[in-house]
Parts: C-alpha cells; structure tokens; sequence
C-alpha cells in the first residue's frame, strides 16, 4: 500500500467541507477583506528591520512538533536489573487473573512431578554406584535408563516455569540467567524461533558458504562476532565496537586486531585467495584456537592466543569481495559417541568433558591452500550435531596494502583480466608508407 | 543495513498509516433529497475531511485504537494465550488418555474372548455394512414402494441421518407443515 503525504497548504479551516449540502450544518464564516497593500517600503538597515519585521509579519514561524517525542525508558539489562511487576492491575481482565491460576496450577503439579523424577534419577545413580560405577558393562542399562529419565526430568522442569510471565519477561528485557535450564530453553527458543538463526543459515546458504567451505552445518551455538566501528558509525553511535550482521561488509580496518571476546572464536578462513596456477580460488586460514574451555555459564574473557598466530583479512586488490566465515567446532566427548545427559549432570565447573586434540600449529605454507574439510574429517569434529559458525565480507582497500606491508612483508599481489591481445600490434610497428 | 525476509517479527508495525487519497466517490449516500443532485454535487464538491476510513479498507485509522481497546497489554494478552492452550492441553490429553483406556479394555475383552471361544471371537470381529437392511427392514421393504424403500434406506447407522437440514434464522415461506408425520421404521 503506497501512502503518498499530503502537503499541507496554508490553513484551509475556511475551506472545509463535510458532506456538502446547499445547507451546510455549520454556517462557514465570512471571509475577511484582505489587508489593505502597504504604502512605502522601509529601507532601513538590515539588522534592526529583520527582527521587527519577523514580530509583525504573519509568517508560519518555526515549525514544532504537533505532539512531543514520548520519552524512551531506561534500558534494562542484567547490569541494570529491573523486578517485573503485574503488567494490569487486579479485575480489570478477569481472563489474566484466571490465566495465572490455570499457570500456578499446572506449575505446581509438574514442580511436583518433577521431584518425584529428581528421587528416581538419584535412587539409579545410587544402584549404578552398585553395580560397579560409571562405564562399567553391568551398569550400561541402568545408565540408559537413568538417561531417559533425565530426559523427561528436564523437558518437566522447563515446562514448568516456563509460562510464568515474569520468567518470560526477565528473558525478554536481557536479563537472562544462564545458570538456570528454563532461562536457557527460552533464550535458545528466541534464537531459532525469532529470526536470528534464520538470518545466519540464509547468509550462510546464499553466500554459498555451506557448500564451500563445509558440507553441511547445522548450529547450535549462538556465535557473535564483534568488530570496531567505522569512523562514520563511530560518531553517529559514538560506540567503539559493533555487532556484525551476518554476511554483510566490513573494513579491512574493522578486523585489523582479534578481541579476545566471551564469543569464541576457533578457527577464521577465507574462501576466495585467488590461485592462479588453477585459474581457481582457495581457502586461507586466518587463524586457529584448539581446545578452548567453554560451557553456557563463561564469563570471563577466554585467552585465545598461543595456537596459530592471527592474520588480519587482507583481500587481494583487483578480486571481488572475499568470504571471511567464523567456524565454532565442538570437540568430539570423552568416552562416549555422542554428549549423554549423564554426563552433564556428573560434569564439574573446570573439568572438560571433551576430548583434547593436539593440533599442532598451522605453519604460514599450509595455510595459503587449507583443506578445511581434511581438517574436520582428521579431527573427528564433525559439524552436524552443533556448534557455531558466522561469516563477513570484505574488500579491498589501502589498509590492505599496509596490512601486506607489515604484517605479512610480501609484495603486495595485483589481480586483473589478462589484457586483451590487440591483434594489430605488429602491423603498428611496421612501416606504412614506402 | 540489510534485512532479513525471514525475520518479519523484527520490523514494528505502526497504527499511523499516511493520508491516502481517497474515493470519496464510492462512500455511502446519506443525504436525503434527489440523489441525481446529490451525486453531482458530490463529485463537483467532495468531502475532504479526510479522517474516516475508506470504503475498501486502504487507510484504516480506527484500528489502532480499536487494537488497543481489545489487547490493552501485548504481555497480558500472551499470558492469557498461552494458559488457554495449556488449558485445552490438559482437556485434549485427559480425552485422549479415557479413550486410550477404552480402547485397551475392549482389547482386552476381546483377546479373552479369543482365549474362551474362536467361533464367537470371529463373529464378534465380523465388519457389518452399515446400509445393508436387517431383519425386519427386510421384511418391511418388500411390501414399500419403491420411494418408500429410498426413505427407508436414507438413514445410515452410525451416520447422520440424510433429512438433517442446517438451521435457519427465519422459518420456511411455505409455512409449518403441522400435517408431517414420521416414517415408520421397524429399528
């Protein structure tokens, strides 16, 4: 639907009609004479005049806003937390005060239930313990069954409080808790469910990084990168660092240092260096970070140098923008094929569950032509349970040549069409004229 | 900044759409007098107080306020949502549990059925043809006319019954047939 504003003239309350009738309901009122034309006009110095002149004349003046800009409510976030407080009052929708006794209710029922499945789960931890500990042959079946379990025992207690308004609320207005799984069901709920997945497969499908770089991926981490602001949004925003979109541009300025961030960072390639010996493109690796300790409580920043030294992205002058993609790759579990909710459960703060690879550092030879599938495949990280993946574009500009300068101290490479053979260069060179 | 097609979510909907030009023309003529008249001066002088919705629903600025009348708090309104669902969960789950436990206790009858007598077992798992006419319907349609038999043979068992008529608000223009008399059916 197209809305076309209408301009609106001088004041047209003369002019108005409403169902026009020989008889109008409201008799319109008499037009005024206009005013009389002014005899002489004043030459007088320019200053003096403009002022007077702006009291008497009948000018619009400057125009204001008609109704005031509402004023916005201070942010709420875990650093200022807020408490939640009845969004109506009591008996003014009967239908909300009836909706949260149905909710308490089945709360409490399930709450009920829930206990009743924490009792069986700790009564088959106990008979394990019997049967011979964890891993044992003996104790297999048991350990299945205590899984099931488990299962049901955290779907029970998610829905439990999961329909509470204020538990929804606190996750809403960024005051999540991610020690508590209800807050942690809601918050990856608004990650699949509210777009922001969606946004990063489409970018991933479309710059046809899936089929590129990995053959298939399918995330369950939430992976943000953070970049430096331009000097553009830096003064707009005044901010100095920025969330990046997926699949949309950066400079080569924005990702000149790494920023050891809570958003972990393993392994940085870029899809397109130019290989001319195959008249194709290769992937460059920027940077990797093996065995980074990581769980959904961390807060501190995670020290991520010491493997592979980071290259900033330096796409290569003459080619088209270049693909930057950002791969979270989640190591393969100790002892089992696949992450048991046991294991979770017996987990403690500091001690990893995972398997710790011995990558050896990537030396600057092999990361000119990396095989990122090898790589996984030798690894045994397989991309399809989860982890995290996000990606950028960038392009070429002078920051780049210093960045070969100082960083790489190569000759900067200047890609291009082959010229075009002028098949009359030898006739120009000969005489014409005898 | 581009965005997502799949993230409509994301995008505020404002009540303020912008003034339209509307086709005064096609609104509804209240005035009384000659209409030819009326017609004409409402093409030559159109009302241009805009502030109505127009006739086919292009610019609506009553529904902002009507919007916020009905869902006065978006947060209220998803509370209440979401415990009439639950509610309806819990309707849903306790029919299809009473069910479930029917089901069972006819299987189980019927397996000890099975144990006690085959030949019972199997006439008790017999499928019957629900149009099929039986005993004393058959005794009675040999001596129906024809359109009586069609009558006899309307109402399936089990289904409902072919005369059913959907309500209506007002009764028929031929009047109340107070002579009808129901067919005389033998089940």
């Amino acid at each position: 639907m197209l809305a076309l504003s209408r301009l609106r003239g001088p004041s047209t309350a003369l002019l108005r009609r409403a169902n026009a009738t020989l008889q109008p309901s409201t008799p319109a009122p008499d037009i005024p004479p206009p005013p009389p034309a002014k005899a002489k006009p004043s030459p007088a110095p320019a200053a003096q005049e403009i002022t007077s002149d702006a009291s008497d004349s009948k000018t619009q003046g400057r125009r204001r806003r008609r109704t005031p800009i509402p004023p916005k409510r201070p942010g709420i976030s875990l650093a200022k937390p807020r408490e939640w407080n009845r969004p109506i009052g009591r008996g003014v929708i009967p239908a909300y005060d009836l909706a949260l006794e149905v909710i308490l209710r089945d709360s409490k029922y399930l709450t009920h239930e829930a206990d009743a499945l924490r009792s069986e789960v700790n009564a088959l931890e106990d008979k394990v313990v019997e049967l011979g500990g964890w891993g044992s042959e003996r104790a297999k079946e048991v350990e299945a069954e205590m899984e099931k379990k488990r299962e049901k025992l955290k779907i029970v207690e998610v829905q439990s409080q999961v329909n509470f308004p204020d538990v929804r609320w606190k996750v809403d207005n960024a005051m999540a808790d991610m020690t508590n799984p209800v807050h942690r069901h809601l918050v990856e709920q608004k990650w699949r469910n509210d777009g922001d997945l969606d946004l990063l497969m489409e970018r991933l499908h479309q710059m046809h990084v899936i089929p590129d770089v990995l053959p298939d991926l399918r995330p369950t981490i939430d992976v943000h990168v953070v970049a430096h602001t331009t000097i553009k949004e830096r003064l707009a925003s005044k901010k100095v660092h920025t969330t990046v979109e997926p699949g949309t541009f950066l400079l080569p300025d924005q990702a000149l240092k790494k920023l050891g961030y809570l958003y972990l960072l393993n392994n940085s390639n870029q899809s397109d260096v130019p290989d001319e010996e195959n008249q194709s493109f290769r992937t460059y690796l920027h940077w990797l970070k093996p065995n980074i300790p990581l769980s959904a409580t961390t807060q501190r920043r995670i020290h991520l140098d010491g493997h592979t030294p980071y290259i900033p992205p330096h796409p290569q002058q003459g080619t088209s923008y270049h693909r930057y993609v950002l791969l979270l790759l989640p190591q393969p579990p100790l002892g089992d094929m696949t992450y048991p909710l046991n294991a979770e459960a017996r987990a403690e703060p500091g001690v990893p569950t995972s398997k710790t690879l011995d990558i050896p550092p990537v030396e600057p030879v092999e990361r000119a032509d990396f095989d990122v599938r090898a790589f996984v495949q030798r690894w045994g990280l397989d991309t399809v349970p989860g982890g995290g993946a996000h990606m950028w574009r960038e392009e070429w500009n002078q920051r780049v040549s210093k960045i070969y300068r100082n960083v790489l101290k190569e000759p900067e490479p200047r890609y291009g069409r082959p010229p075009k053979e002028d098949p009359y260069l030898e006739y120009k060179q000969k005489k014409r004229y005898i | 900044m581009s965005t997502s097609l799949l993230a409509p979510c994301r995008t505020r909907l404002s009540f303020r759409i912008g003034q339209t030009v509307v086709r005064t023309y096609a609104a509804k003529n209240e005035a009384v007098g000659d209409p030819k008249k009326e017609i004409i001066r409402k093409t030559l002088y159109p009302n241009n107080i805009r502030s109505r919705p127009t006739p086919t629903g292009t610019w609506r600025p009553d529904v902002g306020r009507a919007l916020q009348f009905a869902i006065p708090s978006v947060q209220a309104h998803n509370t209440i949502e979401r415990a009439w669902l639950l509610h309806k969960r819990h309707i849903r789950k306790m029919r299809e549990a009473e069910l479930g436990r029917k089901f069972e206790s006819m299987r189980t009858a019927m397996e000890e059925l099975r144990r006690v007598d085959d030949r019972l077992y199997m006439e008790a798992n017999k499928q019957e043809d629900p149009r099929a006419r039986i005993g004393a319907e058959r005794e009675l349609a040999k001596q129906l006319k024809t359109t009586e038999i069609r009558t006899l043979e309307a109402r399936i068992r089990g289904l409902f019954p072919r005369e059913l008529r959907v309500p209506t608000d007002t009764p028929s223009h031929s009047g109340w047939n107070y002579e009808w008399k129901p067919f005389p059916r033998p089940l």
